[in-house]
């Protein structure tokens, strides 16, 4: 079993944001990988995961066909980018990795991960 | 042979921001390959200093890179019928018409026609404006535009336009205007170049830019950072039923695969089952990318939901004061120590001025994902101390920046490398207006 294996071990993903809605994107290449995640981040988990930063609701949308996901955070940018407080503009295109180093929790990790054992 | 057999169009992405590279869009004309070239030069914010610079002067007010932009693109572009089609324009299409319209006649091409679409600037209608949330107190609306769709820069292009430069329209219809008169008359032949456009929009975000692969991964290796410097941009050759070959052009650096598709496909979408564009609600559940070849991707399967009952509105709010934004550095042995104490010390200062709001943290460790980051395997050599306040006047700011320089002569050892932005706070605010109330016409230049 891997030990510390990171959602961005099996998933790329990319930060966006419109208004004061933050929105991430995760992919995957296979749906092995895509389903794990789906099981590993339920919305809850995610709010959990980035509540010590963004006091938001969380929105998941899946899309099975293209192994993908988004989680959409309505109010996490209040006042939209620009009056944002933290150094320098555009903090929030770092803020894919609140997910990619997320770590799987190992009890739950499936067979296909098992490779490197 | 099939309709849907030839591309009805091949059109490039040649920028995906104000500030975007010029020389990728240089390479796409080059290449021969596209008959269009898109250009999204206009932020949301990027507006507003446009707003500003046509209130000052009513002969500006369009991107002031306009000339930097076309100076090398245009006679490559003219030599070649490659039709641009660009919301250089920003605050001011119809002047941007006239620029461009001079410039092709410095660079000796006569006869060229430019059309400049106006409309978008709904400053006179805000009584039919709804916006989502009221504007309150001081706040002084700057400007308001409405994102327009493909239709009438197509019109534009059918009717002869070399140059196509409006304000604020919807990224993807700049994109999916050259193809508009060419598909089938359905729904999901527009959505397909709508989607399109969607992907286009960003420039080098769909081909490899702002993108890791997978750690675990060994498919395809990252960029170099040789390849990053000279990343090539996207084209895309459109079918009539709206299916797209998508990809860069060959002896391109770039990545174009079905992950960077993938994430550029739902960037900045929400439901993406319901993605509204002025032209049409899209839905991407439905979408398909399949590897056709090195860097080469068909996409597939985008469908229409029917034209939305309204336009969207970014309008613009400049409240007083501003947010500073200032950085203390310090280095060598004990730097991350020191910059604690800086930070501690600096929060019993601006404590003296009760309610501002200020945030304070150390660069290098926790100001980008805060109290979310991950901890310090080691200490860093150096550390940058950063407070950014929200200031209600020049000398609340004033007072702050003072704040963090007097860290110099009266902090821990070695404060040193201040630097200090000061900006406007502006706000975006969304509204939307029903489109019956929006007149847009065509300005035309010729050089």
């Amino acid at each position: 079993m891997s030990v510390g294996m990171r959602v961005g071990d099996i998933a790329t993903g990319r930060s966006g944001d419109k208004g004061d809605i933050l929105d991430l994107t995760l992919v995957s290449e296979t749906t092995e990988h895509y389903k794990l995640l789906l099981e590993q981040l339920s919305p809850q988990v995610v709010k959990e995961l980035v509540s010590p930063l963004l006091k938001t609701e969380v929105i998941r949308y899946e899309l099975e066909g293209l192994n993908a996901m988004k989680f959409v955070f309505p109010t996490a940018l209040p006042g939209g980018v620009y009056a944002s407080m933290h150094a320098g503009l555009h903090w929030q295109k770092a803020a894919i990795w609140l997910l990619l180093d997320h770590e799987l929790s190992a009890s739950k990790l499936g067979a296909p991960l098992d490779e490197s054992n | 042979m099939n309709k849907s057999q030839k591309p009805v169009t091949c059109i490039g992405s040649g920028a995906g921001f104000a500030g975007d590279r010029v020389d990728p869009a240089v390479a796409l004309v080059k290449s021969g390959l596209i008959d269009s070239l898109g250009l999204e030069c206009l932020a949301e914010r990027t507006l507003v200093p446009a707003i500003k610079l046509r209130k000052e002067n009513s002969k500006k007010g369009f991107d002031p890179r306009l000339r930097t932009r076309l100076t090398p693109l245009l006679p490559q572009a003219f030599q070649r019928n490659c039709r641009i089609i660009s919301n250089l324009g920003a605050a001011n299409p119809a002047c941007a018409g006239e620029e461009i319209a001079r410039l092709a006649n410095e660079l000796g091409f006569k006869k060229r026609r430019i059309a400049g679409m106006i409309g978008d600037d709904v400053m006179g209608l805000t009584q039919h404006i709804k916006w989502n949330k009221p504007i309150t107190g001081q706040a002084n609306l700057l400007g308001a535009h409405a994102y327009l769709g493909c239709k009438l820069m197509s019109k534009a292009l059918e009717e002869g336009a070399d140059v196509v430069v409006t304000g604020r329209v919807a990224d993807s219809a700049i994109f999916a205007a050259p193809a508009l008169a060419r598909l089938d008359n359905e729904g999901d032949a527009l959505a397909g170049a709508l989607t399109v456009g969607h992907l286009l929009e960003c420039g080098g975000q769909l081909t490899g830019g702002n993108y890791e692969p997978i750690a675990g991964s060994t498919k395809r290796p990252p960029l170099s950072a040789q390849e990053y410097a000279c990343l090539g941009y996207p084209l895309a050759k459109i079918f009539a039923d709206g299916h797209a070959q998508i990809g860069l052009a060959p002896d391109t650096p770039g990545i174009v695969d079905k992950l960077t598709c993938t994430l550029q496909l739902l960037y900045e979408v929400h439901n993406p089952t319901h993605y509204i564009t002025p032209d049409l609600i899209l839905d991407f559940s439905g979408v398909r990318f399949e590897q056709i070849g090195s860097n080469q991707i068909m996409m597939h399967g985008a469908r229409s939901k029917g034209a939305p009952p309204t336009l969207k509105v970014a309008g613009f709010v400049e409240h007083p004061g501003f947010t500073v934004d200032i950085e203390i550095g310090y280095a060598g042995t004990g730097a991350l120590m020191r910059a604690k104490f800086a930070a501690d010390v600096l929060r019993r200062r601006v404590s003296l001025w009760p309610g501002m709001e200020t945030q304070i943290d150390l660069v290098g460790v926790d100001s980008v994902l805060g109290k979310c980051s991950r901890d310090l395997r080691a200490d860093p050599v150096e550390v940058r101390v950063h407070i950014s306040a929200a200031c209600e006047d020049t000398f609340a700011a004033q007072s702050v920046e003072d704040e963090v320089y007097a860290l110099t002569l009266s902090g821990p050892a070695g404060g040193c490398s201040v630097r200090s932005e000061r900006r406007a706070r502006i706000e975006v605010l969304d509204g939307y207006i029903e489109p019956r109330w929006i007149q847009t016409e065509l300005i035309w230049s010729e050089s």
